[in-house]
């Protein structure tokens, strides 16, 4: 098996790496988004592991507890929760990501409080909060303090700095490399397709740093003989999605996902932590102040990025996806349709989608995509939205 | 999309209905209305001017020679009760904005975007100098940003750090131990943030804060709201109930938005004097009383008449809501070691407590209710965690009826299939208790 189809592996049995390790005896700390500082995790001698939902997993026992307007992938996080997919956590990190995530810390009490016989793992907050200013970064810097002592707690050892270092390093590193396939992607030929890219991102959320960019590194050294993607390049805007079922539609019609902005996508690993100064310091600037960060960035610099991003990658045409009950990116939609359409970046927008498509869901999307796209081709990129 | 009905019939003529039976809200109403007037004409003369959202603390602008605030849940709550919320909206999503974004707080956005005032409910709202809200969820900063620059001014956020699941009974302890159960880190970076914000007015405004006259808004604020405890206490172990839903949100609320004057406290003594006398006098909504009915959520802005129909059909009276129970509940502090400090404890997680399900138990056995009316707005995120209010108050032995409807939109309210859900509700599960 070759370094690509390791981490297509990786990305699809999410559980099996953390699994292995657990069996080995050590202790894995499931997170939420990428607001929770893996680094550290790994500095404690645990193995940090990216939660997520899966569509396919059904939502019968969140039903029972959670309404059904609420975002759909940290819903379906609550769901194998409560089934038991998560069996193999030993702590939680829920890092103050965003209202969806931090409620999930909240749904977790409650459930307890009204069915005592619903246990989960012992849960930490990161309260990482979302102004740029000065109140704000300290108060991250603390909470920082906060769960360098938790990690300690959990893995009763301290956590030093040369092994904070390490971490640093290792994540850096890993950083760097997905921004190596990220080129690849937006060169005027990509070799990697946005599908391909999603699961070598999202795969470095599951399994160990070290291994992540050994198999990155054999991926890159035989880069250039991989294949060429045709296809009309696009820009993906919208929910942070956990799964590559939008992005597949979207390739399957002719196009190519050249980049996306997504922290399940190149979000994820641009702004490395700076190596140069106190780890600690390095790592709460970096978390609280990275210049990717959208609850930090105003509606504006979100509008720049897009743009920005955009143009980089050199795409023909944006698509605007949005999961249902997850509004914030919706606000700043207008506004970015608007700035790409100065640029000559046509847009096509889908009101917001189910989690789990349909089959009926799947044909709708894929015709709305397939006339798009045959649209970019034809270069009548007047009058798309 | 299409021009506004009933701008000026005025048919609901405030935000909290027309026909008031208590004077205190009727006078509260119309003090509220020629107080808005009155900015504009203060406006005139180049004073400052604040909007913000109700959970902001407008002390500090009290404690500036009265910088005046304008709640932006207030003003969705007029602009709604003019029936124009649809227009709004409408307008909105015509620019690109989805229908299916959260209304209550993006009302006084929609409406700014129109920028025509003659449309708008009472002449319109005046351009802030100022926006302020605290970022209790994702949106606030996008509805925010918005208006800053539908405004041109600026908007100054406050944090929002997590709030911990729950305090045990923190509506028994919270006006001494409001450190303990709001948290002290909390508490820590709210005061860094108000000493900001008070700056920065300070700069801006060329005002400065009046740390002797903020101490009396303190203490006129425990006064108003020690007058809500009784009428709250009243009323709740009161049967039949004097008092119906309509005339408790007007009285409230309108006094709500002036705590912390002397006009506050006389009106909310005068609230008390007026509730005392009808319970002394035996008055009721309904004389039949047969069903007491709790509401729980945000008032129905665009239909508060909507309580009343019940009370003819059934004999079923909505006797509470979180409005004065909060107001009970949730402002007095003793603020004798650091008035700033209680300041901050006071408005933090008020929100949050509002939808703690065992402080709604609390207050549905308080009033004694049959059931309880629980409004549900899926597009806010506020609404999740409304299950457990359900799943607590049912194990409490209070049957509960979530509808899902918005509080200020009227264009998916189905008059006549929701009072259908409610009869259904009184008929087989409340009326049988």
């Amino acid at each position: 098996m070759g370094p690509l189809e390791k981490m297509k592996d990786q990305y699809t049995q999410r559980d099996s790496a953390a699994r292995a390790w657990k069996k080995q005896g050590g202790k894995v700390v499931g997170y939420l988004s990428d607001d929770a500082p893996d680094e550290m995790i790994l500095a404690a001698g645990l193995f940090p592991f990216r939660m997520s939902g899966n569509p396919a997993e059904g939502t019968e026992e969140v039903d029972k507890y959670s309404e059904s307007f609420y975002d759909p992938s940290v819903r379906s996080i609550l769901n194998m929760l409560l089934t038991g997919k998560y069996d193999f956590l030993d702590f939680i990190i829920i890092p103050h990501h965003s209202d969806a995530v931090l409620k999930l810390y909240h749904q977790l009490w409650w459930i307890h409080q009204v069915n005592p016989a619903v246990n989960f793992p012992p849960v930490h907050v990161f309260d990482i909060l979302h102004t740029p200013f000065l109140t704000t970064a300290l108060y991250v810097r603390e909470s920082l303090l906060n769960l360098k002592s938790k990690l300690q707690e959990w893995s009763g050892r301290k956590i030093d700095i040369k092994a904070l270092s390490r971490a640093i390093a290792v994540g850096n590193e890993n950083k760097a490399l997905l921004k190596k396939v990220a080129e690849l992607r937006v060169a005027e030929q990509p070799r990697v397709s946005g599908v391909e890219a999603l699961q070598m991102i999202g795969s470095a959320g599951f399994m160990l740093k070290e291994e992540h960019n050994k198999l990155l590194k054999e991926f890159l050294d035989g880069a250039s003989t991989l294949p060429e993607k045709d296809g009309v390049r696009i820009f993906m805007e919208g929910s942070d999605l956990d799964n590559p079922e939008i992005y597949k539609l979207v390739e399957s019609s002719g196009a190519v996902i050249v980049a996306e902005d997504s922290n399940w996508g190149n979000r994820y690993f641009e702004d490395p932590v700076d190596e140069t100064a106190d780890p600690m310091e390095a790592l709460a600037d970096r978390y609280h102040a990275r210049s990717s960060r959208p609850r930090t960035q105003s509606s504006a610099q979100k509008v720049a990025y897009t743009v920005r991003r955009a143009l980089e990658a050199k795409a023909q045409g944006a698509i605007f996806y949005l999961l249902e009950w997850d509004p914030a990116p919706a606000w700043d939609e207008p506004d970015q349709i608007k700035a790409l359409k100065a640029e000559g970046i046509a847009s096509l927008s889908f009101g917001p989608q189910k989690y789990l498509l349909s089959d009926s869901d799947q044909k709708n999307i894929k015709a709305g995509i397939q006339g798009f796209i045959e649209t970019l081709r034809e270069g009548r990129k007047e009058g798309l939205k | 999309m299409s021009e506004p009905k009933n701008i000026n019939e005025g048919h609901r003529a405030g935000a909290y209905g027309s026909v008031k039976q208590l004077k205190v809200a009727a006078i509260s109403a119309k003090y509220q209305k020629d107080w808005f007037k009155s900015i504009q004409e203060r406006l005139a003369k180049g004073e400052p001017f604040c909007l913000a959202n109700a959970d902001a603390p407008h002390e500090i602008f009290l404690a500036m020679d009265d910088i005046p605030v304008v709640m932006t849940q207030w003003w969705s709550a007029i602009i709604a009760a003019k029936q124009m919320a649809g227009y709004y909206f409408d307008e909105m999503n015509a620019k690109g904005y989805p229908r299916n974004l959260c209304r209550y707080c993006a009302l006084p956005l929609a409406c700014a975007m129109d920028h025509n005032p003659e449309r708008a409910p009472w002449g319109g709202l005046p351009n802030p100098s100022i926006l302020l809200a605290q970022l209790s969820c994702d949106i606030q900063t996008k509805i925010f940003e918005r208006l800053a620059g539908e405004y041109n001014c600026k908007f100054f956020p406050m944090e929002y750090p997590a709030p911990a699941p729950s305090y045990p009974r923190w509506w028994e302890t919270l006006e001494t131990r409001w450190e303990e159960i709001v948290g002290t880190r909390a508490l820590d970076l709210r005061v860094e943030e108000l000493k900001a914000l008070i700056r920065y007015l300070e700069v801006t405004t060329g005002r400065v804060f009046n740390y002797k006259n903020f101490v009396e808004i303190m203490e006129l604020e425990n006064q108003q709201e020690e007058y809500f405890k009784k009428i709250r206490n009243l009323l709740s172990v009161t049967r039949p109930s004097p008092v119906g839903l309509p005339d408790q949100l007007a009285a409230t609320m309108n006094l709500q938005w002036h705590r912390g004057t002397k006009w506050g406290v006389e009106h909310a003594k005068l609230f008390y004097e007026e509730v005392k006398e009808k319970v002394d006098k035996g008055e009721a909504v309904c004389k039949d009383e047969k069903v007491r009915l709790m509401w729980i959520g945000r008032g129905l802005w665009h239909n508060t008449a909507f309580y009343r129909y019940f009370e003819e059909k059934y004999g079923a009276v909505f006797t509470n809501s979180m409005y004065l129970s909060i107001a009970a509940d949730g402002y007095i502090r003793d603020y004798r070691t650091d008035p700033m400090r209680a300041l901050a404890s006071r408005h933090l997680y008020m929100g949050y407590w509002l939808r703690d399900p065992q402080w709604q138990l609390n207050e549905a056995k308080r009033y004694g209710v049959n059931g309880a009316v629980m409004i549900v707005a899926s597009n806010c995120i506020d609404s999740v965690g409304n299950m457990f209010i359900k799943m607590v108050l049912e194990q409490g032995g209070i049957p509960v009826l979530p509808i899902y409807a918005d509080v200020v939109d009227a264009r998916e309210w189905d008059d006549e299939g929701i009072k259908a859900q409610v009869s259904q509700f009184i008929e087989q599960r409340c009326m049988a208790r």
